[in-house]
């Protein structure tokens, strides 16, 4: 039997968070693993926060509850930090260190958590911990909205899971559009990059 | 069209999502016809398959009006011999209980299956009903698939079953099923189901009371059929071993299993899945109970297995206890991995070695409702409602993305009962009230059911006003076509219907329609309106901002710029709360790619803002 492996994905409605859980989800089933995905969708979509989850080596239940996550992907960092309490004792956290601010903090009544805090909160919960430029690189590669692939491409690499960066470059031939390969196969690529020369 | 769904050959694997499997396993049915009302989270099994585009002839599908309308048609259909399907969410099957309840008297020849999406834990939804009832009170054998696999496996099953009866069938999902990805293999695509030849026979198809008395009981006579099937059904097994025994149904079961993993228990406890729910194979529980001195009894929402085992025992004098409903697994929301866990380890006595979470649960955060869109139409008639009749008046709110407009700073909903019930639980709002009453309604919402609200407002003089929030699409649930929809994007099987001549045919005289972004005169026709009495329609048009830049590709070339900081400023950012505003200190800000270029805050704060091309 394969490892068993929980990742927790989280972002914001509209930032494709859905996308790149169902790329790592492909990813997983090309390699032969068992996996199952869960999402919700609709009315959390409209500027809501988008939690998803990927499952490897044979769980069935399509979603997590508190300390069950290995992995926590984070797109967004105050998302990252709502979901700490999902993560297991031992788990790592890749997150991108880009802010989408809640209306709440656009509009003056709430304030956003200094990414000093976050970084702190991060370390003292995981085994070990990525923060990404996530939009940066994804600007590097060819397009804002790569900076996803970046994150996933930074946990292949990081070999906490099954399959390493390869795997996800053949999935991103085999399941993107044409027009979105190159871009996505140089955003994979800096994000792996990041984390080897960590 | 190439597509998995319709290439995939036997013994492919793919990635699935649970509605995308439904669809598969109907098309290995071979499906003849699929209605619908969209619904979150039915809503991608109708989606996918109009986005196969009928397969080439293979099935027809058409977007109903309402579900009761939808599970006619499909029913219509099925009593001509085709093999249907229907699908809706879970509140849907209420607006279809009428024919449902009946149906299962005549019987359907060709065979059709209602897909139930039912949502515990209200992901979407208004309340989260368990729609294993309608199974019992309509007397519906039930499906409830746990993986995509099973989804795909269980809705080709459901179908064959359902023309082999002649009796309905329903597919009762959950959300996390719905919305799961999963492997499935594929299996035989086999060419449509030939339809079933009909001979006129209404002694059994026109259910009068001599005849529906007779068909009562053909129906317990089909049910019985069904229970057989039940009993020898694939998707009802046995495994494990040991006195201590565990029932799963529905998606617990996939907790379930993965509980038992995680705890390391699998040798444990003897397991009973249930799959095929409706009729309960009632030989195979009872084996199963009696090998049992204690049962815990896994299914989210009402507790019906529980009471049917406990039934069951006490009827043939087994000598069991059943266990299910308490403090660990209630009645409320969804199971999980964890709770299922805690139970079984209460169950087992046990102290489980659960997962412990190194960071408590995170407070104080900023949160992140759910919103309007930067753009989106509602909010500039939200604004200029506010305006008109501020706190003085009660808003009757609808089911669709314009219900959001409750939260602060617009507060335009005061109550909401059900789809389609703002102008008639309006109308008598008003009658008790001592303030008038603005109701708001969604195009495919007032074709849903306030069309019948709306008639019956004017037949009975009742006196409000209502809005009609015409954005051109089902908006809430992705975009799906109604008949409100432009005639070039509906195409050329369906219809357009305009909204106001269907306001003027049900006999509303005040009638008038505005542009939702032209501020000025959408505040006319509200002062206007407030002015009068009787039943009062505004139709408020505008595309909703992501269909227009999506289906529409209409793409406004201006944004807003702040020309002027200050306390106006502030007060439109505070009473418009659009998410493109940002906020530095007192500086207040547009961001260039949130902003849709509604240019409804120059008219909100003319001068502070002004217009200025996208890009530069």
């Amino acid at each position: 039997m394969s490892e068993r492996i929980r990742i927790y994905m989280t972002g914001v409605g509209g930032q494709g968070t859905l996308t790149a859980t169902t790329l790592l989800a492909r990813t997983a089933l090309d390699q032969g693993l068992d996996v199952v995905a869960g999402e919700v969708h609709g009315m959390a979509q409209r500027g809501g926060v988008v939690e998803s989850v990927v499952l490897l080596g044979g769980w069935l239940s399509p979603k997590l509850g508190h300390g069950e996550a290995d992995v926590i992907m984070g797109f967004e960092p105050l998302e990252t930090l709502r979901a700490l309490p999902y993560l297991a004792p031992g788990g790592v956290i890749f997150s991108s260190v880009d802010p989408l601010p809640p209306l709440g903090v656009s509009l003056g009544r709430d304030a956003y958590p200094a990414q000093e805090d976050i970084n702190a909160r991060v370390a003292a919960a995981a085994a070990k911990y990525r923060h990404l430029p996530c939009r940066a690189l994804g600007r590097e590669a060819g397009s804002v909205q790569s900076g996803n692939t970046v994150l996933l491409g930074a946990v292949c690499a990081s070999g906490v899971l099954p399959f390493g960066p390869e795997a996800l470059e053949a999935a991103i031939r085999r399941h993107l559009p044409p027009r979105l390969v190159d871009v996505n196969l140089r955003a994979a690529a800096l994000g792996a990059d990041a984390v080897r020369s960590a | 069209m190439s597509h998995p769904l319709l290439t995939a050959v036997p013994g492919e694997r793919h990635l699935m999502l649970g509605n995308e499997a439904i669809v598969r396993g109907a098309l290995e049915a071979g499906i003849n016809f699929v209605t619908c009302y969209p619904g979150t989270p039915s809503s991608e099994v109708p989606d996918t398959f109009r986005r196969l585009g009928g397969a080439d002839g293979r099935y027809r599908l058409e977007y109903s009006v309402n579900e009761k309308v939808a599970v006619e048609v499909a029913a219509g259909a099925s009593l001509a011999g085709a093999m249907s399907l229907v699908t809706m969410k879970h509140v849907g099957v209420n607006v279809a209980a009428d024919p449902l309840l009946t149906m299962t008297y005549v019987g359907l020849p060709g065979g059709l299956v209602m897909l139930s999406a039912d949502d515990p834990g209200c992901h979407s939804s208004q309340n989260e009903q368990d729609n294993r009832h309608y199974a019992r009170f309509a007397g519906l054998p039930c499906f409830e698939p746990a993986t995509a696999q099973e989804a795909k496996d269980m809705t080709r099953d459901a179908l064959l079953l359902a023309r082999d009866l002649e009796q309905p069938v329903l597919l009762r999902t959950t959300t996390r099923l719905n919305h799961l990805r999963g492997p499935v293999e594929t299996g035989p695509l086999p060419e449509p189901a030939a339809r079933v030849k009909i001979a006129k026979n209404p002694q059994r198809f026109v259910p009068v009371p001599a005849v529906a008395r007779g068909r009562h009981q053909a129906l317990e006579r089909a049910l019985a059929q069904a229970r057989s099937r039940a009993e020898q059904s694939p998707w009802n097994r046995m495994r494990g071993k040991g006195r201590l025994g565990v029932i799963g149904s529905g998606i617990a079961r996939a907790y379930l299993a993965d509980a038992l993993y995680a705890g390391g228990w699998e040798d444990r406890v003897r397991v009973l899945d249930l799959g095929m729910t409706w009729p309960l194979p009632e030989e195979m529980l009872s084996e199963f109970l009696s090998s049992c001195d204690r049962v815990l009894v896994l299914e989210e929402g009402a507790p019906l297995l529980e009471r049917d085992l406990r039934a069951l025992a006490q009827h043939r004098a087994i000598p069991v206890s059943i266990e299910g409903k308490g403090d660990i697994l209630t009645l409320y929301g969804e199971y999980s991995t964890s709770a299922v866990m805690r139970a079984l380890a209460a169950f087992m006595g046990e102290t489980a070695s659960l997962p412990e979470a190194p960071v408590a649960a995170t407070e104080n955060l900023p949160g992140r409702p759910p919103n309007l869109c930067a753009g989106c139409s509602h909010r500039a008639v939200y604004y200029a409602v506010r305006k008109t009749f501020g706190d003085d008046a009660f808003y009757s709110s609808d089911i669709g993305c314009y219900t959001l407009g409750m939260l602060p700073p617009l507060r335009m909903a005061d109550f909401l009962v059900c789809m389609g019930s703002s102008v008639s639980a309006g109308s008598g709002f008003a009658m008790a009230a001592d303030k008038p009453v603005v109701a708001f309604i969604g195009d495919s919402t007032f074709f849903h059911s306030g069309m019948t609200g709306l008639a019956n407002a004017v037949f009975n003089r009742h006196d409000l006003l209502i809005i009609v929030l015409d954005n051109g699409t089902t908006a809430m649930t992705g975009h799906q076509p109604n008949p409100g929809m432009l005639q070039d994007v509906l195409g050329e099987s369906a219809v357009h219907l305009d909204i106001e001549s269907v306001v003027r045919g049900l006999g509303v005289t005040e009638v008038t329609k505005v542009k939702a972004y032209n501020l000025r005169n959408l505040l006319k026709a509200l002062e206007d309106m407030k002015a009068k009495s009787g039943v009062r329609v505004i139709i408020a048009e505008e595309p909703c901002v992501l269909y227009a830049r999506r289906t529409l590709k209409k793409v406004s070339p201006q944004i807003a710029t702040v020309a002027e900081q200050g306390a106006e400023a502030r007060r439109c950012l505070e009473e418009l709360a659009c998410p493109a505003f940002t906020r530095d200190g007192d500086v207040v800000g547009v961001d260039e790619t949130l902003c849709a270029g509604c240019m409804v805050c120059l008219q909100v704060a003319p001068g502070v803002f002004r217009a200025r091309k996208r890009g530069e």
